[in-house]
């Protein structure tokens, strides 16, 4: 009994002064995650990787967008969307007081462009996502000016590009898309 | 995946099966070296089991149903015995089950651990297991509507609610008393663990003479989310979240499943790391249960001091995962963070740390004469129900059996950490608290023990394949005893089949003999004891059934009578 009290002293004080002084985190905590939009190229990975699915996306042809949308009220903080984004738009955060009065804050936005096939005119793809796919092919070596002149190509729509890409009936002579073997 | 012949570890078990039961085995399948797959004709079922479980050592860890219909026509159900008195390995019994008839012969009359998991197939899958002594609903509510078994590939979608069929509850409690009794019910929440189950607690005067419990009120339908709307690693996360205490546990049981069926190996490095997040998870189990026991026994300085301490163990998992919950670390083929030499530097000072504390606290906490008072002799778990239910973690090694998953079976990084499995013959409440007490630090050893072992390298594998419906058992020791996994790839990026068991699954079965004969103040302490998981009880019904009345107490007086044992609320 004696020993206990002891230790009853000696620690004094075990509660912390939170939330009337910060409460400091480890480094490397996994908090709310952190969307920079400008960043976000709406490629849709993190939605794929997302297991709880607070992360989602969903497109409107009609207007030609496609939009981002975190839910906090289902995030796990597992930070697997960190994890798989290719333009690091979001990361975990240190923060961790979510707490919302009304159950719509806990809801985060973003709203892109797509840009329209050139060939069949629907929207397809968000146009930064093409930008990105560009720039990634000159970073990798290509020519500039090279890309550049692709883009009508990296502006159809993948639907188009293999009807494109179907030999026309007319101009096909047997032999030249045949093998060996004989077979298509 | 081949393996050699000589490689396979409890091929005997095989060998002696074919020679003891000629022409009954008709197939074996090896997942990895130490497990096989064993499919027998399904009439010699309960006879194979029953051998394997009480004349070769083997403990049935867990049973389920699957529905392989559009595999070979036919339902499946496997029964996972765990081999553990001379060679260590696993074998599956399997057995074909007739999609017509829907029948196979009942385990349950011979060996008793099966009873949950028969009971769970026929609520599932609708096969019928003939000659199963207890055909009550174990998993499915009262009001779910007769023939619809959602576990069935055809049955239902994952979000469907079919209608509730009935308004009140129909499940019959069953009394084997042979006088008359006085019926307690102690729900619909559990005491300790703020999750709800009902127990019906038949007493004579004080004493319990029988019990009976109704769990499941919280069953989430996760093995049904798995297999239909998740991808492999998503369900990586989904298993974190099947306990909120060892979430990590069942992840590496989860991800060791799937990475057993593929074949692959996580590196090295991860396996170590995953080794020591379980002991870290371990830390802040026990010293829960330990303050808990603390509380429930009326030495509430002690539960607020071991809390106390406790909190370094999560300061310590926050550490290393960035979270206090070990949640979220594992995908299949390894983990996702390292530990880096900051980490490594702090974890050593916590570890250090709580070695000194934790130790005079337990000092303390035996010092005083309530907890010899209260736990000494209290809720015996006989070592015979002990061996017929296959029940894990404390719970058996308080009554003398040596099982511990980290030791009987190779898996994480335990190979390399070897320690002493702590057992204590009592039986009593007090030696699965005294088991706990020593495991806590056996954690910390083993924490330490990692560090300084933990190999180079990466610590995720990447880029395997996944080949349809291969299958493969997963484990991992929770600090309530072992998690067991089984996972069955399919074609479409998705289980086919996971079976998730949670350790309490399997300790709950014996808890009615563990009541018998003690006092309704002491069931609190008995299921807590269990370390149960599940949820907590608000309020406890009590059944007079000689007077035919029943009444409602409020959980804090029945946790107060179960503290101080003054003022009978039952008077």
């Amino acid at each position: 009994m004696f020993k206990l009290l002891k230790t009853v002293i000696k620690t004094g004080e075990a509660t912390v002064r939170y939330p009337f002084a910060p409460l400091p985190v480890s480094p490397g905590f996994r908090g709310k995650p952190e969307y920079d939009p400008t960043q976000c190229i709406a490629c849709g990975a993190c939605t794929i990787a997302c297991p709880a699915n607070a992360l989602s996306m969903a497109t409107d042809v009609e207007q030609g967008t496609r939009t981002w949308e975190l839910f906090l009220g289902r995030c796990i903080f597992c930070a697997r969307c960190e994890e798989v984004c290719p333009t690091r738009a979001i990361a975990l955060s240190p923060e961790f007081e979510l707490a919302v009065g009304n159950k719509a804050d806990l809801y985060q936005r973003a709203t892109f462009t797509l840009t329209a096939c050139r060939s069949c005119q629907r929207p397809f793809a968000p146009s930064k996502e093409i930008d990105y796919a560009m720039a990634l092919l000159v970073h990798s070596g290509l020519e500039a000016d090279a890309v550049a002149e692709q883009r009508a190509h990296f502006e159809t729509c993948p639907e188009c590009k293999r009807h494109q890409s179907i030999p026309d009936s007319d101009k096909l002579t047997l032999g030249q898309t045949t093998t060996k073997g004989g077979a298509l | 995946m081949t393996l050699s012949t000589e490689t396979r570890i409890g091929r005997h078990y095989v060998e002696a099966l074919r020679e003891r039961f000629p022409s009954t085995v008709l197939e074996e399948e090896w997942q990895t070296d130490d497990q096989v797959t064993v499919t027998v004709k399904v009439n010699a079922l309960p006879e194979v089991v029953e051998w394997l479980y009480y004349q070769q050592g083997g403990w049935l860890s867990v049973l389920f149903g699957n529905d392989e219909r559009q595999l070979h026509g036919n339902y499946a159900v496997y029964y996972v015995l765990s081999m553990e008195e001379t060679v260590k390995s696993w074998v599956v019994v399997r057995a074909q089950v007739d999609a017509g008839t829907l029948e196979f012969p009942s385990v349950t009359p011979r060996v008793p651990a099966a009873v949950w998991g028969e009971r769970e197939i026929r609520d599932m899958y609708g096969l019928i297991p003939v000659g199963l002594p207890d055909e009550r609903r174990l998993v499915l509510p009262d009001d779910w509507p007769d023939g619809l078994y959602p576990l069935r590939k055809d049955a239902m979608d994952y979000r469907e609610r079919p209608a509730p069929t009935t308004a009140v509850e129909t499940y019959p409690f069953v009394n084997d008393a042979r006088g008359e009794t006085r019926d307690v019910g102690l729900g619909p929440l559990h005491i300790t663990s703020d999750e709800p189950g009902h127990f019906r607690l038949f007493v004579d005067g004080e004493t319990i003479v029988d019990a009976d419990y109704r769990l499941f009120y919280v069953h989430r339908g996760m093995e049904k989310l798995a297999e239909t709307r998740m991808g492999y690693d998503e369900v990586t996360f989904l298993s974190d979240r099947v306990c909120g205490i060892c979430g990590f546990t069942h992840s590496v049981a989860y991800t060791s499943s799937v990475e057993n069926a593929l074949g692959i190996k996580a590196p090295p490095r991860a396996q170590m790391i995953r080794s020591l997040f379980l002991e870290v998870e371990r830390l802040h189990s026990h010293l829960l249960n330990i303050g808990l026991a603390s509380h429930f026994v009326g030495f509430d300085t002690g539960f607020m001091q071991f809390f106390r301490v406790r909190e370094k163990s999560m300061t310590l998992a926050e550490l290393l995962t960035g979270a206090r919950k070990t949640y979220g670390m594992n995908l299949i083929g390894g983990v996702r963070r390292d530990i880096l030499k900051d980490q490594r530097i702090a974890t050593l000072k916590v570890v250090r740390e709580l070695r000194t504390e934790v130790a005079q606290l337990v000092e303390m906490l035996i010092e005083t004469p309530n907890l010899a008072q209260r736990t000494q002799g209290i809720g015996i778990l006989d070592r015979k129900v002990a061996r017929d239910f296959s029940p894990v973690g404390p719970l058996i090694r308080g009554s003398g059996f040596k099982r511990d998953i980290r030791a009987d079976h190779h898996y994480a990084g335990y190979a390399q950490l070897p320690f002493d499995v702590k057992v204590l013959d009592g039986g009593d409440v007090q030696s699965r608290v005294l088991v706990r007490v020593k495991e806590f630090f056996d954690s910390l050893d083993l924490i330490e023990r990692a560090l300084e072992l933990m190999p180079e390298g990466p610590i995720l594998l990447e880029g395997f394949d996944y080949t349809p419906h291969r299958f493969a058992l997963g484990f991992a020791e929770a600090p309530r005893g072992e998690d067991i996994h089984w996972s069955m790839t399919g074609d479409n990026q998705k289980l086919f089949r996971w079976r998730c068991r949670a350790p309490t699954y399997a300790n709950w079965p014996a808890l009615r003999y563990m009541l018998r004969g003690n006092t309704v103040s002491d069931a609190p302490l008995i299921v807590a004891s269990l370390d149960p998981c599940y949820s907590c009880t608000d309020r406890v019904t009590l059944v007079d059934v000689k007077k035919r009345k029943s009444s409602t107490i409020a959980y804090t007086e029945f946790e107060r009578y179960g503290r101080e044992r003054k003022h009978s609320p039952l008077k």
